[in-house]
């Protein structure tokens, strides 16, 4: 098998605000990523999956465990600063709040700051900001000002400025929580699409159990540990431990095993408001 | 205990520069007495203009803002009144705690109104109670507490001046569900309590199906749709079409009704959908 592109094993890690009290974030973490997979990443507010995501751009150090990321070595004591950046070229992370991501006045420019910052020679930038916008569906953005745009098109500027780096990973922390239905349709599709065309690996952070239906595997962070792995519908099945976990599932998921629970013969685990109806028409017997 | 109507109210930012935009236009609407009142939108609708505009922290470019039928900007120089009457609780409100105490970040809009150091302990332990937050926090710094519990604390720093109307701004943006649901219902179990008008404004139509009574919809700077619950969420294309949705169990409902399977308008969470599919199943 091809090395992971993401790997950890028995992974800990503590925030040390005083050396009396440094309770454990991550207590353990193993798990393994490849390159190309979707995955969703779930757990409740302060169970470890924020704190996750930043060790695997090496904001943070882990304190024990084996953590390897695009082949780099994070736990290594002799991890260099040419590596770390080298690692935050290949790992993009666009987080929650869209207003706090962009620096320049024209979305152009924005968009330019990461691979100019690279040392790119400036002939290239202009072929690389113009696929990136072209790739987020914002080419007629180019001389915006990014105050000016929505916020499902600031985040989307705020991928095109980690995809001009030309990145073989992007981590998405929460990055539709501040936005309406349209603009969250708007980053989804857009990240789905670079997964899809691009074989970039996605790994999105996120507390809308809808979103995590459509990865292709679905991780739940509890208490620093890894409680669940699996695809959507084989994790969606455990309603009761994601609702014990603060979680929660599909609304049609939830549904599923309320009516279950009554004594209704459901077979199958449906996670699209289609599926659902689906089964639910077949044990009604209508056509 | 209060209403609020807007009387034709337009806003516009930077008026009489090349800059204008009109965040609100012509805006007639009523918050009802008593109700939980959403208030949902596409980003740049307008809906966090109105809500500024509803405790006088803006004043309308043009048109009026009645509470209980009077003018709020009538005496401006009596606008702290108004802001007691209408209390808003803005995004993110955590970042905004700032006592030793939670319970003296409580305390601050009560002893702000003059209130009695008696009245302004049972507020505090009334509103503590609403929002579902552990008598045990109140001693503890803000800074101690979860997100979620910092987020509680911060409402209930607006209930404990027992407001009139209550207006919220995403109370539940960035928390879990379970966070989300605690706050929510801590919300409606104030507004039944107390009877007082509620104004929440949210992204989530899931939420906002589940915990308010009447919806406005506003959209392009104007009032889209506005009724009952069950009036606006009927109207699943129009919400489609400016970019809204209804929630998940309410698209499956429609589905089901799409192939013939018998069941009542207005189904917006699982355990509706439950009771109406309970009696096919038998």
């Amino acid at each position: 098998m091809a090395q992971p592109f993401i790997h950890t094993k028995d992974l800990w890690y503590s925030y040390r605000e005083d050396d009396a009290h440094s309770t454990p974030v991550l207590r353990g973490i193993s798990l393994d990523i490849a390159r190309g997979e979707y995955v969703a990443i779930l757990g409740h507010n302060g169970s470890g999956k924020s704190t996750l995501a930043k060790l695997f751009n090496a904001i943070l150090e882990p304190d024990s465990g084996e953590l390897t990321v695009a082949g780099t070595d994070l736990a290594s004591p002799e991890l260099t600063e040419d590596e770390i950046f080298a690692l935050r070229r290949e790992v993009g992370m666009v987080f929650q709040n869209p207003d706090n991501q962009l620096v320049a006045t024209i979305v152009e420019e924005d968009v330019a700051f990461g691979p100019e910052n690279l040392g790119v020679p400036s002939a290239q930038i202009r072929a690389r900001v113009d696929a990136a916008l072209a790739a987020v569906g914002m080419s007629e953005y180019a001389g915006s000002e990014p105050h000016r745009l929505s916020g499902g098109q600031k985040q989307r500027v705020a991928i095109a400025g980690i995809l001009a780096m030309q990145p073989s990973c992007m981590i998405f922390d929460e990055s539709t929580a501040m936005l309406d239905p349209k603009g969250r349709r708007e980053v989804i599709e857009t990240f789905e699409r670079l997964n899809r065309e691009q074989g970039i690996t996605v790994l999105t952070i996120t507390h809308y159990m809808n979103e995590a239906a459509r990865a292709d595997r679905v991780i739940v962070i509890d208490d620093g540990r890894v409680l669940m792995d699996g695809t959507p519908r084989e994790v969606f099945a455990n309603t009761e431990a994601l609702l014990a976990a603060g979680l929660d599932v599909p609304q049609c998921t939830a549904l599923v095993h309320a009516l279950r629970r009554e004594g209704v013969a459901l077979t199958g685990e449906p996670i699209t408001t289609e599926e659902c109806a689906e089964l639910i028409c077949r044990a009604l017997e209508v056509q | 205990m209060a209403t609020l109507t807007l009387e034709q109210v337009s806003y516009v930012y930077n008026p009489r520069t090349p800059f204008a935009v009109e965040a609100l236009d012509d805006v007639s609407l009523t918050v009802r007495d008593g109700r939980v009142t959403g208030i949902i939108g596409h980003t740049g609708s307008g809906k966090s203009t109105l809500v500024q505009l509803l405790n006088g922290l803006e004043k309308p470019s043009s048109g009026r803002i009645l509470l209980d039928g009077e003018d709020i900007w009538a005496r401006p120089k009596e606008m702290k009144k108004i802001r007691h009457r209408v209390g808003l609780v803005m995004q993110y409100p955590e970042y905004q705690l700032f006592e030793e105490t939670v319970r003296a970040d409580i305390a601050f809009g009560p002893r702000n109104m003059g209130l009695s150091e008696e009245e302004i302990a049972v507020r505090i332990d009334e509103a503590a109670a609403f929002v579902g937050l552990e008598l045990s926090l109140l001693d503890k710094s803000p800074f101690d507490l979860s997100g979620g519990e910092k987020r509680r604390a911060a409402v209930a720093g607006v209930m404990a001046m027992r407001p009139e109307v209550l207006v919220l701004d995403e109370p539940a943006a960035g928390l879990d569900p379970r966070g989300r649901d605690t706050i929510l219902q801590g919300i409606r179990r104030y507004a039944d309590a107390t009877g007082s008008t509620v104004v929440i404004v949210s992204h989530s139509m899931e939420d906002m199906a589940a915990y308010c009574d009447d919806i406005i919809v506003m959209a392009h700077a104007k009032v889209y749709l506005s009724g009952t619950r069950d009036e606006v969420f009927a109207h699943a294309d129009a919400l489609a079409s400016v970019g809204l949705d209804v929630p998940q169990i309410t698209k499956l409902a429609q589905l089901l009704r799409a192939r013939g399977v018998e069941l009542p308008q207005g189904i917006y969470t699982v355990q509706a959908a439950l009771e109406a599919l309970r009696p096919l199943f038998q």
